[in-house]
């Protein structure tokens, strides 16, 4: 027993100076994100949002590392968990800022690019033959060891060729010269990178947590959060961070270029922003009723004999939120209904049925702008398959009854009243397959006693549909509904390749999300844009809402 | 992966990264500042090494080939000035060339030269995105801005500031373009209507005879139509202009689709439309006219290189006069700039001079897609060899006949102005709305463009 004690001493002894320095470091650490962010700021002309979001984030880590320090002095197992954290977001970040300086990133989109077009990169799959050739067991034997070493003697030439061709050896040789041309910032990185590595590597080390207490609880802990990190990390940078920057952008004037000035609620109000006006005569110029430098016609009616003008800031929010609305009404139970009856249809034991499921589900994994191309050139009125097919059966109903039923030649996409129908149809067919195999999971999981109590009870295949199918199917019913809704509000890339991102003919499949690129990406107008967006995200929220209340509603019915 | 494997991994991941940084990606441009005037090019001696520098530059070619004429000549051109150049093939114009562009622009990743149409100088201008080359074309022996056309060079010399042309530089064109009328000579000559080509040189080819020739093919029956053009400003604001008209006011500063000419021009066009002579407005015609169903089909010389595949016979004219006496036609351009955060803009400017040289010019021309932007008779001898070789004549008489220039909105908001425009005559031009009802209410939306 005593010479366990002594020989834990040294251990204690070193662990407690290894606390020591990381708590220096953590000390130093504190003091300098403290307090030189404010001084960096307060040195800048003009502050832009993103040295403040970053003079905010040193702040709160450099508040952690004081809290750190605080704890480990404490010998408390939060010191251990804070100082990881800190080390770990420190060196990450460290070493993703300082790639981005070395153009490592850049480089590898290059690299990405030139994969597709280099004979060279095939080298790689060498990597991935020599991999098999070592390890791959036939007959679960076990590999024998001149194949595992000519595995890996193929895997390792498969690698240096990849990397010599890549430029690997130049790029070490440019390195120096990178580091010299980017100035003291690359140092500086790789310093806090090396350092917080160590700190980190240290910190989790077992003598550390015993010192601090820290129990298996504490570290699975830390394990989950160190595998939740990646995803964590990336909704928060690429997701929460850049909604929220939308947020705030739409209270800004931004063009993402120069002018970024605070303007409040100007564009929710200039969105939202209708006049209405008494009308003396039904064909009365909108110039006499109100203001036309602010305001365009929106809609013109009649109530209780008088003429009544609505005029709208924004005409064509209203218009985009009109064709949206109405597109969502028309493509939503047209991709739904016929999805639920394929899917009852292919749920049968008949033979074929799963060529017939992959068939449905082709248009689903085919590439919108591809798919949107081709039904452009169907719905050709001149020379399009589609219109060839109604005036072939035109020709032959009249042959065949002598009737005289007239060709309507109808202008799919030139006619304002067919467009948007006709991208109604494209995307619908496009839907049907994905809700369709949807459906299909979900009949596959009612049991068939069910079924077989119903007949038990005398009840015949329509019923037992609408009493057994339908109820059972209502979760799945729910979520297709809601992806759904959620897609047709969203609805761009048919529209913008059939109307060549006009949203025309006039501005009749003039949809919410072309409104809105219009104007980030054609106007460079980021702050209205924004608000659209947002707009847009509370229409969506809104018929979701109403769906799941009127889903828990009906649940409950079946329930009772 | 076992133990032995995890240090190769590791190994093969960060050589990777490594690797990565050995490709010569061109330094990412810093985010735009305002426009200020451009300073003068360090002095050599401070340059790096010219075979160090790497310059990214950009078109917008229609197709595989064209792209494959700029990378040869991208090589050639490298040679000769001894600068790396990275040739990048934009997205076509439909595939949203210039907010590609702008947004890369925006981020700080977009190339050092590229190409814009015409209508989109004033806005890049604006936003401060372009490099003033004058001080250096100042320092070059032979440049000239009389070597080129004047319309487009009007606008590339003009100074926002101070409202003058000929102060400044934002590039130079590429290239020219302007509408003629691509004949199917076959329906013309089965429908029995007088050659199109034979009226332009006896001169009677103006709207009433383009009527008859389309009423005449179109009286061919079944899905054949006289005439097609597409949904875009391009085409009807040909025939605005034509009737004396156009869209904006002499200052261009204000809209002047109400006027009484530019709706002449509107109105002729309906007409066409509402007799069915037409390919339905909004309908892309060039399929049918390829597909041998149109008699006449209005494009630009972009469209040349697609058509000369077809199997019937076919020629171009110039497009028919209007009440003005004149085609009304337009002077398409579009121009070489320079990213305002380039970090070579000396190098830069000498490839924007070196790939607007009569040599390049001609290569480029020689695709059949483009005319050169350069003025002069031997160019003009050149390109009248390139296809179609029996009428080539005709683009240049478009382009003599007092051309609109296609010009950016200095006071205005272009993309604004064309979409109000663009919906009302699409409502016209499908029967929704009337021409009278049009002008008058046309410019009070679109006006509201040059308040931005």
């Amino acid at each position: 027993m005593s010479s366990a004690v002594a020989a834990l001493s040294p251990m204690r002894r070193r662990a407690d100076v290894v606390l020591g320095v990381l708590m220096a470091w953590h000390i130093l650490l504190a003091l300098s994100l403290i307090v030189g962010p404010p001084i960096v700021l307060s040195s800048l002309a003009a502050p832009d949002l993103i040295a403040v979001v970053l003079a905010i984030v040193a702040l709160l880590v450099g508040v952690l590392s004081a809290l750190a320090a605080v704890f480990i002095a404490r010998r408390d197992h939060l010191g251990r968990t804070l100082s990881l954290t800190v080390n770990y977001l420190l060196c990450l970040g460290s070493a993703l800022a300082l790639a981005h300086l070395l153009g490592v990133f850049m480089g590898l989109d290059d690299l990405a690019d030139a994969m597709a077009r280099g004979i060279p990169y095939l080298l790689l799959l060498l990597v991935i033959i020599g991999y098999f050739i070592s390890t791959v067991e036939v007959r679960e034997r076990p590999v024998p060891a001149a194949r595992r070493a000519l595995g890996r003697v193929v895997m390792i030439s498969g690698g240096v060729g990849f990397l010599l061709t890549a430029g690997a050896l130049s790029a070490l040789a440019s390195l120096p010269s990178k580091y010299v041309v980017g100035g003291w910032l690359p140092f500086a990185l790789t310093l806090v990178m090396l350092i917080a590595g160590y700190m980190l590597w240290r910190m989790s080390r077992r003598d550390c947590a015993q010192m601090l207490g820290a129990k298996n609880v504490h570290s699975e802990r830390l394990s989950g959060w160190l595998f939740l990190s990646p995803n964590l990390l990336g909704f928060l940078l690429f997701f929460a961070g850049p909604l929220l920057f939308s947020l705030y952008v739409s209270f800004t004037n931004w063009d993402s270029f120069n002018q970024r000035d605070w303007v409040g609620l100007d564009n929710y109000a200039r969105v939202f922003n209708l006049s209405v006006g008494l009308l003396a005569t039904p064909d009365q110029p909108l110039r006499d009723v109100m203001d036309v430098g602010r305001y365009d016609e929106l809609l013109r009616f009649s109530a209780f004999g008088q003429g009544i003008l609505i005029g709208a800031e924004d005409k064509r929010f209203w218009i985009a939120l009109r064709n949206t609305l109405v597109f969502g009404l028309l493509a939503v139970p047209l991709s739904v209904l016929p999805a639920l009856l394929l899917a009852a249809l292919l749920n049968s034991q008949l033979p074929g049925m799963r060529f017939y499921r992959t068939l449905y589900f082709i248009p689903s994994v085919a590439a919108v702008v591809g798919v949107a191309l081709i039904w452009q050139w169907m719905y050709n009125s001149q020379v399009g398959w589609i219109n060839f097919f109604i005036t072939s059966a035109v020709n032959f109903l009249n042959a065949l009854l002598g009737t005289e039923i007239r060709d309507p030649q109808i202008r799919w996409l030139a006619d304002s009243d067919y467009a948007l129908l006709a991208v109604v149809i494209m995307s619908a067919w496009q839907w049907v397959g994905f809700n369709t195999v949807l459906f299909l999971a979900g009949l596959q999981t009612i049991p068939r006693e069910l079924y077989e109590a119903a007949t038990v009870d005398g009840a015949n295949a329509r019923q037992q549909f609408f009493n057994v199918t339908l109820p059972m199917l209502a979760p799945t019913t729910l979520y297709v509904l809601v992806t759904t809704t959620i897609q047709a509000l969203q609805v761009f890339d048919q529209v913008f390749i059939v109307s060549n991102g006009t949203g025309g003919p006039g501005t009749a499949t003039l949809t919410m999300t072309l409104n809105l690129y219009q104007n980030g990406f054609q106007s460079f107008r980021q702050g209205y844009a924004s608000a659209l967006a947002w707009v847009l995200f509370i229409v969506i929220f809104v018929f979701t809402l109403v769906q799941f209340r009127r889903q828990r509603r009906a649940s409950g019915a079946y329930d009772e | 992966m076992n133990r032995t494997y995890r240090p190769i991994g590791l190994m093969a991941a960060l050589s990777l990264v490594l690797a990565a940084c050995a490709v010569p990606t061109a330094q990412p441009a810093q985010p735009a500042q305002p426009a200020q005037p451009a300073q003068p090019a360090q002095p050599a001696a401070t340059q790096p090494a010219a075979e160090q520098i790497v310059l990214r530059w950009r078109t917008r070619p229609d197709n595989k080939e064209e792209a494959d004429v700029y990378a040869s000549i991208s090589d050639e051109v490298s040679k000769k000035l001894g600068i790396q150049l990275v040739y990048e093939p934009g997205g076509s114009e439909t595939a949203s060339y210039q907010d590609v562009l702008r947004t890369e622009l925006a981020a700080g990743t977009a190339p050092d030269v590229f190409w814009i149409p015409g209508t989109d100088i004033a806005d890049f201008v604006q936003r401060g995105l372009l490099l003033d080359l004058r001080p250096y074309a100042a320092k070059t022996e032979g440049y000239s801005d009389a070597n080129y056309y004047p319309e487009p060079m009007f606008h590339l010399t003009y100074n926002p500031e101070t409202d003058k042309s000929g102060e400044t530089l934002w590039g130079l064109p590429r290239d020219v373009s302007t509408f003629v009328l691509y004949l199917n000579l076959d329906l013309i000559n089965e429908a029995g209507a007088p050659d199109p080509r034979e009226l332009a040189k006896e001169g009677k080819w103006d709207w009433d005879a383009f009527k008859q020739v389309a009423e005449k093919v179109n009286a061919l029956g079944g899905d054949i139509k006289g005439y097609g053009m597409n949904a875009w400003w391009g085409p009807f604001g040909a025939f605005m202009n034509a009737a004396g008209g156009g869209f904006f006011n002499a200052e261009r500063n204000a809209c002047n689709l109400n006027s009484k000419e530019t709706l002449t021009g509107l109105a002729f066009l309906r007409e066409l439309y509402n007799a069915g002579l037409a390919v339905p407005y909004g309908e892309d015609s060039e399929p049918p006219f390829r597909a041998g169903k149109v008699g006449m089909f209005q494009n630009g010389r972009w469209a040349t290189p697609g058509i000369s595949t077809v199997t019937f016979n076919w020629d171009v004219v110039e497009l028919p006069k209007g009440p003005s006496g004149h085609m009304g036609n337009w002077l398409f351009w579009g121009a070489y700039v320079v990213n305002k955060n380039t970090k070579h803009p000396e190098e830069a400017w000498k490839l924007v001079d070196a790939l607007t040289q009569p040599d390049i010019q001609a290569k480029v021309a020689a695709r059949g897609t483009n005319i050169p932007s350069r003025l002069g008779e031997t160019v003009f001898a050149e390109f009248l060899k390139i296809l179609p070789e029996k009428n080539n004549q005709a683009f240049l008489n478009g382009l003599a006949d007092k051309p609109t220039a296609e010009g950016p909105l200095w006071t205005g908001s272009w993309p604004d102005f064309d979409r109000a425009m663009g919906a009302k005559v699409s409502d016209v031009l499908t029967g929704k709305l009337s021409v009278e009802a049009f002008g008058q209410t046309i410019c009070d939306e679109a006006n509201k463009a040059f308040n931005k």
